[in-house]
């Protein structure tokens, strides 16, 4: 491991934690970035437990957490509001990493798991089933990941061409995903308003309703597919670079390539299984971390610390703050895009 | 180049924690499991109760509820029977505007508990108190927060494709208003021996086609109306109108552009919506205005009809159009 | 556009095809326009005889079915014509001005501020007049574009990367905030899923004039910057060595594109794919020229939106498919192909 720890200093402040034989170099400003999002994380976790339209106090709260009280109080806090904060952090988390990874592979500041034409091939399955077959929510499920997973093979496939090169495939994303949008327009059009709607509140990303089977299911899928997300970082830095400098440090850069690509796809495709396609966060998380950590790169665990905010803090303003109710993902899409429009903002003028 | 190294231990580093938090909330869920059980049903009380089926199952509701709640498509019908829910989910614009006044003064009386089914607020829910819940929404919907509307109080769910009369019926008795809707029935099918005993002769032998548009149709495109209350003339007057083939999509699925409005001549009669003062209705009048819609024989010769639609889901707004239809076949020259 | 690439490819080692044989190309395009035109005519979802659409045109009467000619179908074809042509070139225009072969006006926020106004119009302010939306929708697009290009630029002038983030930024919120103003109202939701189809069928004529001013005067500053765009290929640097002034020409190109795209609009709903696809074809037959793109994509753009207008009316009679749905099921493929090709990165 220690092999790959680059000799040169490029002057920032470096923490460097050793335990016996192995040392792990930190740059102090990510390190403190990471620390207050998990901080900011919790809180906001805290006060999604603590506020609802069902009036309680803290003290309830806390002795439903700790399994003192019955009844729907219990309800509330457990089952429903618990369940609905683990979620939007573990989902957050997901999307996050799930974008870096997507940016970093392509090298494209504007690329996620969308753009091999998951998310709207997600949407159409998710249509057809509610719209055409009249289907259950399991089914549903499956019908999106069905779509989803189909999409994004036949991009690939179209894509392939002695290899997969990152612009061939966002070319042949954007034509898929446009068809599909089009084929989803359509089913919308030909659909009752009732049924059009409950699939359009899917397709905007929802998590009202999660319960601790879509969680822990979920968030297995999630903790499993991260592990190799972590792993397979370093060949991703080295690829930013190009495919012939990876190649050269030895990286072999077809595998890990589809590799990281299934990595990103699992990962949405696990949230969209559980919520529907929350939107945005999996686009904006990365640049928001990249920009907070000030780092050069796309980089994994801010990633994931932001997309978790990002999720958590616009489920909080979806529930509590809307006038009615609203996805989650309608909210993402505003909080998300606006602080990243900041941040251009801001960083636009700095350049003078 | 030094933050590669970092990078890839902090995910590494992420992915443990993550993996841990996990167990740990995995756990809690498990324990928590057992927990609901215990609680089960809080909203029912040792009160009376009867049994009601529904598509959910068979439910047992309270004899006289009094806090009820209605989601979905079961508003306004409950509404229409005299019931007075305690929250609602909220309707479209186009409907409240036909409502009569104190059935739009009910719904604006009753809190608004979310704009659509699979998103209502359950927690202002359950602070309702709710002693009953009616539904009808998408299936979908139900498997989303069925279970937990059933934690609250008794809930009963209709599918979408509900019949009106039996939705009526099963709303009615659920809801213990069955009163109003024996009234209502009565007077319903007073209304139909009526107008088929008046224009029976009319009726049969005479073709009849129902054209339509929305608010939201596009531009420069209309529909054939059969379902909805033309279904209620095709179905219980026995009007001879156009239908979907068995296992189609209903004809107003399908957006007709203007160009088509020339086929419509090979009908007799033309019924097209108007409003309750029997002017066209807005997004209805760009189809009176065309040229071709002049051009036509049943409207040159005055046997295109404008009738009231103010609602197809239950008995109230059905008799009002019974009404409109009755006083728009009077207007038919006798012989065509 | 669900996304779209910041790469700037360079323009590759492509054969370019000398002046006669582009002219002759043109007027090839113009052949097919025609024919297209007249095609759009004479086929429509119901059945209606070569003659009597002759006689509609030219001996008219009270008939029925030449009601349906004079009515519908001409201003019909008519609309496609203009709305084509914008969509064509505000494509040329946006894919020259942030040297990105992937860009299309709606990364501007062009469709996504017409779609908020209109939904504003319909949710809050209660119109229920498909054509009362056009105004909205216009006012949107110009506002949003302008917003877009203000968010997107420095005091040195745009920088085209800039520009395109802020378009999805904006566009993105936006979005959101048409989404959640059409889930919490039913009437919204409804007339905007027919409006966000985009479709040519049943707009008057009268709706289309007081808009054809703009795209004049947006057709006219398209090609006076045409060359000072050309320049702008090669890059800020080299523009600027060649004496082109980049924040007018950034600027001019933009009020035009606004114009075009947010016309377009206004009067068809968002229609996507011609402004991305088209400039792509032109730019692959003529070569880096803005001129030729720009009169190229004139010509092909209203084609492509008159075979999909002809092909949504005949796949489903007696219904039809809005144009807008079609446009990408006749693209698509034609970019994948394309792409596929053995020069692809030359797009």
């Amino acid at each position: 491991m220690s092999t790959h720890i680059p000799r040169v200093d490029f002057g920032r402040r470096v923490l460097v934690l050793r335990h016996r034989r192995i040392a792990v170099r930190l740059q102090w400003r990510s390190v403190v970035v990471c620390a207050v999002l998990a901080v900011a994380v919790a809180g906001t976790a805290v006060l999604a437990l603590m506020t609802g339209s069902y009036a309680l106090d803290p003290g309830q709260v806390l002795s439903a957490l700790t399994g003192r009280e019955t009844g729907i109080v219990h309800d509330i806090v457990v089952e429903w509001r618990l369940p609905r904060v683990a979620a939007a952090v573990m989902f957050g988390a997901a999307l996050g990493v799930s974008g870096a990874v997507f940016q970093s592979l392509l090298r494209n500041p504007l690329a996620d798991p969308g753009i091999i034409g998951f998310s709207q091939g997600s949407y159409t399955g998710a249509l057809i089933v509610i719209l055409v077959v009249n289907g259950t929510y399991a089914q549903l499920v499956g019908g999106a990941l069905l779509g989803g997973m189909a999409t994004a093979v036949a991009v690939y496939v179209l894509a392939y061409r002695r290899g997969v090169q990152g612009f061939r495939l966002i070319v042949v994303g954007i034509g898929v995903s446009a068809m599909l949008a089009s084929l989803n327009t359509w089913l919308i059009l030909k659909a009752d308003l009732d049924q059009a709607m409950s699939a359009a509140a899917w397709g905007a990303g929802s998590l009202n309703g999660v319960s601790w089977d879509q969680v822990v299911i979920g968030g297995a899928c999630v903790a499993v597919l991260l592990l190799p997300a972590g792993m397979l970082s370093r060949p991703l830095r080295q690829m930013e670079l190009g495919d012939d400098a990876a190649a050269s440090h030895g990286v072999r850069v077809s595998p890990a390539r589809l590799g990281l690509i299934l990595v990103g796809v699992a990962l949405t495709a696990t949230v969209t299984a559980a919520s529907g396609p929350i939107a945005f966060i999996s686009l904006v998380a990365p640049q928001i971390a990249r920009r907070l950590a000030r780092t050069a790169g796309i980089t994994l665990a801010p990633a994931a610390l932001v997309g978790a905010l990002l999720c958590l803090a616009s489920d909080y303003l979806a529930q509590h703050v809307a006038p009615t109710p609203l996805p989650v993902g309608v909210i993402t899409v505003v909080l998300g895009g606006g602080y990243l429009g900041y941040l251009l903002f801001t960083e636009a003028r700095r350049r003078l | 180049m030094s933050n590669i190294s970092l990078t890839r231990r902090g995910a590494a580093l992420a992915a443990a924690l993550m993996s841990a938090s996990l167990v740990l909330t995995a756990c809690g869920g498990a324990g928590d499991g057992t927990g609901v059980k215990a609680a089960e049903a809080p909203g029912v009380k040792a009160a009376e109760t009867r049994s009601v089926k529904a598509e959910n199952g068979t439910i047992e509701v309270p004899v006289n509820p009094r806090r009820v709640v209605t989601i979905g498509n079961t508003n306004l019908p409950f509404i229409d029977l005299g019931g007075k829910p305690v929250g609602v989910t909220e309707a479209s614009d186009s409907e409240l505007g036909v409502l009569p006044a104190e059935q739009k003064a009910v719904y604006e009386a009753a809190e608004i508990i979310g704009s659509n089914g699979g998103e209502v607020d359950l927690e202002k829910l359950a602070g309702l108190k709710p002693d009953l819940i009616l539904v009808q929404f998408h299936s979908s919907d139900w498997d989303k927060v069925g279970k937990r509307l059933e934690a609250i109080a008794p809930t009963v769910l209709w599918g979408l494709d509900t019949e009106w009369k039996a939705f009526a019926d099963a709303i009615g008795e659920a809801g213990n208003v069955t009163d109003a809707l024996s009234r209502q029935k009565t007077e319903f099918k007073d209304k139909v021996a009526k107008i088929q005993a008046t224009y029976g002769k009319i009726i049969d032998g005479t073709s009849f086609v129902d054209v339509s548009r929305g608010d939201w149709s596009d531009p420069g495109t209309f529909y054939i109306a059969d379902i909805g209350c033309s279904e209620i003339a095709r179905d219980d007057l026995g009007l001879d109108l156009p239908e979907a083939a068995e296992g189609k999509d209903p004809l107003a699925y399908e957006s007709l552009p203007f160009e088509q409005i020339g086929e419509l001549s090979k009908y007799d009669v033309i019924t097209y919506p108007v409003d309750a003062q029997g002017r066209p209705t807005a997004p209805f009048a760009p189809v009176v205005e065309t040229n071709t819609w002049k051009a036509l024989p049943a409207v040159s010769s005055g046997r295109a009809l404008g009738v009231f639609c103010p609602g197809n889901n239950s008995y109230g707004p059905v008799i009002r159009y019974l009404d409109s239809l009755g006083s728009a076949l009077a207007t038919l020259p006798s012989q065509k | 556009m669900t996304a779209l690439a910041l790469r700037q490819d360079g323009q590759g080692t492509e054969t370019v095809p000398g002046p006669r044989r582009r002219l002759l190309g043109l007027v090839v395009a113009l052949v097919v326009l025609v024919v297209l035109l007249v095609l759009s005519v004479m086929i429509g979802s119901t059945a209606i005889a070569p003659s009597v659409v002759w006689d509609a045109l030219f001996r008219s009467s009270a008939d029925i079915d030449q009601f349906a000619i004079r009515d519908f179908r001409l201003p019909r074809t008519i609309v496609g014509l203009v709305v084509g042509v914008a969509l064509g070139l505000s494509g040329a225009l946006i894919q020259a001005l942030t040297r990105n072969p992937l860009a299309d006006p709606g990364v501007l926020g062009v469709h996504a501020g017409a779609s908020f106004a209109v939904t504003v119009a319909v949710g809050v302010l209660g119109v229920r007049d498909a054509q009362g939306y056009m105004w909205f929708a216009f006012a949107g697009a110009l506002i949003v574009t302008l917003l877009v290009l203000a968010l997107g630029s420095t005091r040195q002038g745009s920088s085209p990367v800039f520009m395109v983030l802020a378009g999805v930024c904006v566009g993105a919120v936006l979005g959101g905030a048409r989404e959640a103003l059409q889930l919490t109202s039913p009437d919204a939701f409804d007339a905007m899923r027919y409006w966000n189809a985009g479709s040519i069928v049943g707009r008057p004529l009268e709706v289309v004039w007081p808009v054809l001013p703009f795209f004049a005067v947006a057709l006219i500053l398209a090609f006076a910057v045409s060359g000072p765009l050309n320049a702008l290929a090669l890059g800020d640097e080299l523009a600027v060595a060649q004496g082109v002034r980049l924040v007018r020409t950034r600027v001019l190109a933009v009020i035009a594109l606004t114009l075009l795209a947010g016309g377009a609009t206004a009067i068809a709903g968002p229609i996507g794919f011609v402004g991305l696809m088209v400039p792509h074809v032109a730019r692959w037959i003529v070569g880096p020229h803005q001129r030729w793109i720009f009169a190229y994509s004139v010509l092909l753009a209203p084609s492509l939106l008159l075979v999909s207008d002809i092909l949504g009316r005949i796949v489903m009679r007696p219904g039809e498919i809005p144009v807008g749905v079609v446009t990408a099921f006749v693209g698509a493929p034609v970019l994948v192909a394309l792409v596929r090709r053995k020069k692809a990165s030359g797009l």
